[in-house]
């Protein structure tokens, strides 16, 4: 198990003794404790939390910003982080409805305009961290600004004309079916697709071994000829164009596109990942656990609603219950480090 | 006769008005260890990371087993068979043992994949265990242990035996018992000589020249940017080597000081 943090290298255990529970005091196996104890709290205090109706609620948001969790995870997996996604996940169905709506251009080649867009800010963001040298924080910052205000300028601020033309891509990306009385997206295919691929590929593919490595410690993977850079810039633009895709799907779903969509989203997608039990500090990356931690956010932000939290108080729960996961998830790692 | 297997001529290299190497030239011949000296700045790393490729040279020329080669990235080198292990810098602390023993070289299924292909982690599980063994280390550590877990001397040992698993000609030690204690460093230093018996040549970065003699069999001692004596271990002393080292005459001094 590569993300097990919680190695033991006790050599007087069975190796299946050692198996298990290498597996517990796995940082997503915490977290997916935790998640079940919320679930578990949420659904007693409130009938509704189960109903089929907020499950699928819960199912329709769960994909925007878990889709670009999955980015983020390979990206913090490397060392670095992207700021600017809540802002990609704003302008690119802006920038794609705005070419169908008044540029009369074919739904297909906007998408298309939209996708080359969020490869080449993601391409800008990688470019500069990795030949220039400027923390990832300080150019996704910067990069967040540009698009935020590029999204605002071409709207005037105003939210789009809703979107009226259904079609093949809005049923690929944002179509709904039902299984007996829950109603799920094909949105939630999406995630579960290209979750199975990170994992994959964090897990088992080179690649993985790579992006590891390059968080863990990149002079290492240099010296072995691990293209470091290149990796890099690779995982910025993945992690935009996911950005842009989850920002289509949402605008699909809620047929409409604003320049403020997806504020803040860049925290909440941080917050998943490492409340996932990925270090912020690059070298251990789990997927299994940042699903977790979609789940969890996700799960705390409807719970927490439902359970009559003040609308306007309910912040203060969510940073809290995030701060005491980091807390449990820097116990565990130095009680590891102990034994 | 030994046969050359690197060999290095003239080498320039200048880093804006700093001439970091000026004409160095070394030999390293088969199954030798050699011990390269010289305080701080003397050249030493200059000169390391140009032979494994982390920037060209300016002027001169590299020759490995009598053949000129030009070592433009640190894949070259490892492609031509040069191995270079930094202090801190070789391993991945959060990948395993066999996971780091093949970073770079990853045995693969379904290679036309390129970096989307799937790691052969039965094969990888399996060398490494083969390679733990192979130097002996295999009773202590587990191939899928994390790097983390391990004291730096076992680190040390297992960056040496990744550079011995791809039969390298040369492998090149940087400071390899920096930060360890005193029984890791005679580990690691028993390990070097293992790797000499097995035929590897080491080129061996230090400041430590006690160690030097431990292990070495010829001295180069570099300063500023040159290479001012080459020896072998067995016509020399300490003090020589001492005195070589920061340009003053130890020994007349010892004398002199006992004449007092």
């Amino acid at each position: 198990m590569v993300q097990a943090v919680m190695t033991i290298a006790a050599e007087d255990e069975a190796p299946r003794v050692k198996g298990r529970s290498r597996l517990m005091r796995s940082p997503q196996f915490s977290s997916f404790v935790i998640l079940i104890i919320l679930l578990a709290v949420f659904a007693v205090a409130d009938a509704n939390f189960l109903s089929p109706l907020n499950i699928s609620n819960m199912m329709a948001f769960l994909p925007e910003l878990g889709i670009i969790a999955l980015g983020m995870t390979l990206l913090l997996t490397a060392g670095e982080f992207d700021l600017s996604v809540g802002a990609v996940f704003g302008l690119a169905p802006v920038v794609v409805m705005l070419l169908v709506q008044n540029g009369g251009v074919d739904i297909g080649v906007a998408l298309l305009a939209g996708l080359v867009l969020c490869i080449s800010i993601g391409a800008i963001n990688g470019l500069i961290v990795t030949k220039i040298g400027i923390s990832s924080f300080l150019v996704t910052l910067s990069m967040l600004l540009v698009v935020r205000g590029a999204a605002l300028y071409i709207t005037q601020g105003f939210p789009l004309k809703s979107w009226d033309q259904p079609g093949f891509f809005v049923t690929l990306l944002a179509g709904s079916f039902n299984i007996g009385s829950f109603r799920f997206y094909t949105s939630l295919w999406w995630f579960i697709g290209l979750s199975l691929f990170a994992i994959y590929i964090l897990r088992y593919a080179k690649l993985g071994n790579w992006i590891s490595a390059i968080g863990s410690n990149r002079n290492a993977a240099v010296a072995r000829g691990v293209p470091a850079d290149t990796v890099k810039i690779w995982l910025f633009i993945a992690t935009s164009v996911l950005a842009g895709l989850a920002g289509m799907i949402s605008a699909f779903r809620i047929s409409a596109a604003s320049p403020v969509a997806g504020t803040g989203y860049e925290l909440e997608v941080i917050a998943m990942v490492v409340v996932g039990g990925t270090a912020l500090t690059g070298g251990r990356g789990t997927i299994l656990g940042t699903i977790v931690g979609a789940l969890m956010l996700r799960a705390i932000r409807n719970g927490i609603v439902l359970i009559g939290v003040p609308g306007l108080a309910y912040n203060i729960f969510v940073g809290l219950i995030i701060l005491a996961m980091l807390i449990l998830h820097a116990l565990l790692q130095k009680n590891a480090a102990r034994g | 006769m030994m046969q050359d297997v690197l060999r290095l001529q003239n080498l320039q290299k200048s880093f804006g008005s700093v001439r970091a190497l000026k004409n160095a030239s070394l030999t390293l011949r088969e199954g030798e260890v050699v011990a390269l000296l010289g305080d701080n700045g003397a050249g030493k790393s200059t000169l390391i990371k140009a032979i494994s490729g982390v920037f060209p040279v300016d002027r001169g020329d590299i020759f490995v087993r009598g053949e000129k080669v030009s070592i433009r990235s640190t894949r070259d080198a490892m492609d031509l068979g040069i191995e270079t292990i930094h202090q801190d810098t070789s391993l991945a602390p959060d990948l395993s043992i066999a996971r780091n023993l093949f970073l770079g070289r990853e045995p693969v299924n379904f290679g036309w994949l390129g970096v989307f292909a799937p790691l052969d982690l039965a094969k990888l599980r399996k060398a490494a265990s083969e390679l733990l063994k192979r130097v002996g280390i295999s009773k202590k550590l587990d191939a899928d242990a994390l790097v983390s877990t391990l004291s730096g001397g076992e680190r040390q040992s297992i960056a040496i035996s990744r550079a011995m698993q791809f039969a390298a000609k040369v492998i090149i030690l940087d400071e390899p018992t920096n930060n360890l204690g005193v029984e890791e460093t005679h580990g690691v230093l028993r390990f070097v000589k293992e790797v000499r018996d097995a035929g590897h040549s080491v080129l061996l970065i230090t400041h430590n020249i006690h160690h030097v003699f431990q292990v070495a069999d010829r001295i180069v001692v570099m300063r500023r940017g040159e290479i001012v004596a080459e020896q072998t271990v067995a016509d020399t002393d300490l003090l020589t080597v001492e005195s070589i080292i920061t340009g003053a005459d130890m020994s007349a001094l010892l004398k002199e000081a006992r004449a007092k």
